[in-house]
């Protein structure tokens, strides 16, 4: 994306002026890096429980839904995976880690309260089932490379860049995008695949992220660019 | 196959089963290396080459004659890698003047408390400036650390990533101390290793014949640097973006 169009994103509407002109610096092209990885973070079914509702709703009965976010996600998500899959780039999912014993009380990715952790609820999402060949990250905190033998399998593959979606936006993805961003890796971050339990704090966080250490673009310019590769790809066969 | 440096420490034992066990093999030496030059300071090398027991009354960390004999290799490794574009990375250690952050290191060597007034050459560099006969070029990258490995608390792997490397060929000191723990680190992430037996030296020969031997077994491919340095000639120049280094010589002479 050109930089004319540099806060053409969800938060226009939050944003107010003042504060556009205060990170007017960081205004730049936004692109997809040399070798990507796709990064697919917590789309566990604990993340879609209860349908396509208000997160409100669903407080008493899935409170770490993130309910419509969720749902209007799928599509575009589903589209982006096709896109990686075809372009032949590594696919990396990540999720809690439900092992027995496998840390002490109260290790968790957030503050919150959770009810006791069960491993169906932290399988991948049906409509993104992991396929043979790809990876899944079994994590503990936030980041999806915080105690995680994640960095080890990018330099292996080569990898120079991530592209990331997933939940939530304040959370996991944030960890997950300021750890690539630190240990060297060009950040992309899918937009309409990206989704918190509130507008307001997913696009304020989409604009930090935007402005001091990811490229938020859109889910069009992602597959776009993945058909590049893909084109590419199969004209050297 | 030749004589190889731990050849005379190991027991027939150990040598059949080094060659039953199948470890040793030589493996790829990966496509984008960075060439790593661990903790050549004054530290361990004193100024000039002193035989160790004296060179220790001084720089008690020294490795006295040995650090000057692999000297020349690095000279010729680091011209080579400047030549080609391959990326220079110097570590080398950093500390707090009242040594407050030696941590773990002041729990076992009993002159650990001579570091409390740090020494200084007789040209004024400090015991952990890298030593003038290998000084670190403008574009080269200097990685200071407080624990054995490179990567212990370091950007080294960020750097790593960014310049896109998938190898490293180290060199340096101690085999068996900081040598051995970025070479396992860097095992660990993934890269591909590669050790410099000439380029690299101990405070004890043994030591330094043994931790090779180990390396080359199950992390490394241990290489005289004539093999090394052949490597490098065959590589095409210029592959890595590495820094302009505008600037840093007269940062440096401030």
């Amino acid at each position: 994306m050109t930089p004319d169009r540099f806060e053409d994103h969800v938060w226009k509407d939050v944003v107010p002026d003042d504060l556009l002109e205060i990170y007017a610096p960081y205004t730049r092209a936004t692109s997809v890096g040399p070798n990507p990885a796709l990064l697919l973070i917590d789309l566990y079914n604990l993340a879609y429980q209860g349908g396509p509702v208000s997160p409100l709703d669903l407080q008493d009965t899935y409170p770490s839904s993130c309910g419509i976010y969720a749902h209007q996600a799928i599509a575009p998500t589903r589209q982006l995976i096709a896109a990686a899959r075809a372009a032949g780039i590594p696919v990396i999912y990540c999720t809690g880690d439900t092992a027995p014993m496998a840390a002490p009380k109260d290790v968790s990715a957030t503050r919150r309260k959770m009810s006791p952790r069960r491993a169906a609820d932290f399988q991948i999402w049906h409509d993104f089932a992991p396929q043979d060949g790809d990876v899944i990250i079994r994590k503990q905190r936030a980041s999806i490379f915080a105690g995680t033998p994640l960095i080890s399998h990018l330099t292996k593959l080569g990898v120079q860049s991530v592209i990331v979606c997933g939940e939530s936006t304040s959370g996991c993805v944030r960890a997950s995008c300021v750890d690539a961003y630190s240990n060297g890796f060009k950040v992309s971050l899918v937009e309409e695949c990206t989704f918190d339990r509130h507008e307001l704090i997913h696009k304020i966080n989409l604009f930090d992220l935007h402005h001091k250490y990811a490229d938020v673009m859109a889910v069009d310019e992602v597959v776009d660019h993945l058909s590049g590769i893909s084109a590419q790809a199969a004209a050297a066969e | 196959m030749t004589e190889r440096i731990w050849d005379k420490f190991l027991t027939d034992r150990d040598k059949a089963v080094f060659d039953a066990s199948g470890f040793g093999a030589t493996a790829e030496w990966g496509k984008r290396p960075a060439l790593l030059v661990i903790d050549v300071n004054y530290a361990f090398c004193d100024e000039k080459p002193v035989p160790i027991l004296d060179s220790i009354k001084t720089w008690r960390t020294s490795c006295g004659e040995d650090a000057w004999e692999a000297m020349p290799v690095l000279q010729r490794l680091i011209h080579l890698c400047r030549g080609k574009g391959v990326p220079v990375i110097y570590t080398t250690g950093t500390r707090r003047a009242d040594n407050w952050d030696s941590g773990s290191w002041s729990w076992k060597n009993s002159r650990r408390s001579e570091d409390a007034s740090p020494m200084t050459t007789s040209h004024g560099h400090d015991g952990n400036d890298i030593v003038d006969e290998i000084a670190p070029a403008p574009q080269d990258i200097v990685v200071l650390k407080q624990k054995p490995s490179g990567f212990a608390g370091t950007p080294l792997h960020s750097y790593l990533q960014l310049l896109g490397c998938d190898s490293v060929i180290v060199t340096g000191t101690t085999t068996s101390g900081c040598v051995r723990a970025t070479v396992l680190d860097a095992f660990s992430l993934n890269f591909r290793v590669t050790v410099v037996e000439d380029g690299c030296f101990d405070r004890a020969q043994s030591s330094h014949a043994i931790n090779l031997c180990d390396m080359h077994a199950k992390y490394a491919n241990v290489y005289h640097s004539d093999v090394v340095a052949e490597h490098l000639q065959g590589l095409r120049a210029g592959m890595f973006e590495l820094p302009s280094g505008m600037g840093i010589s007269a940062k440096a002479a401030e």
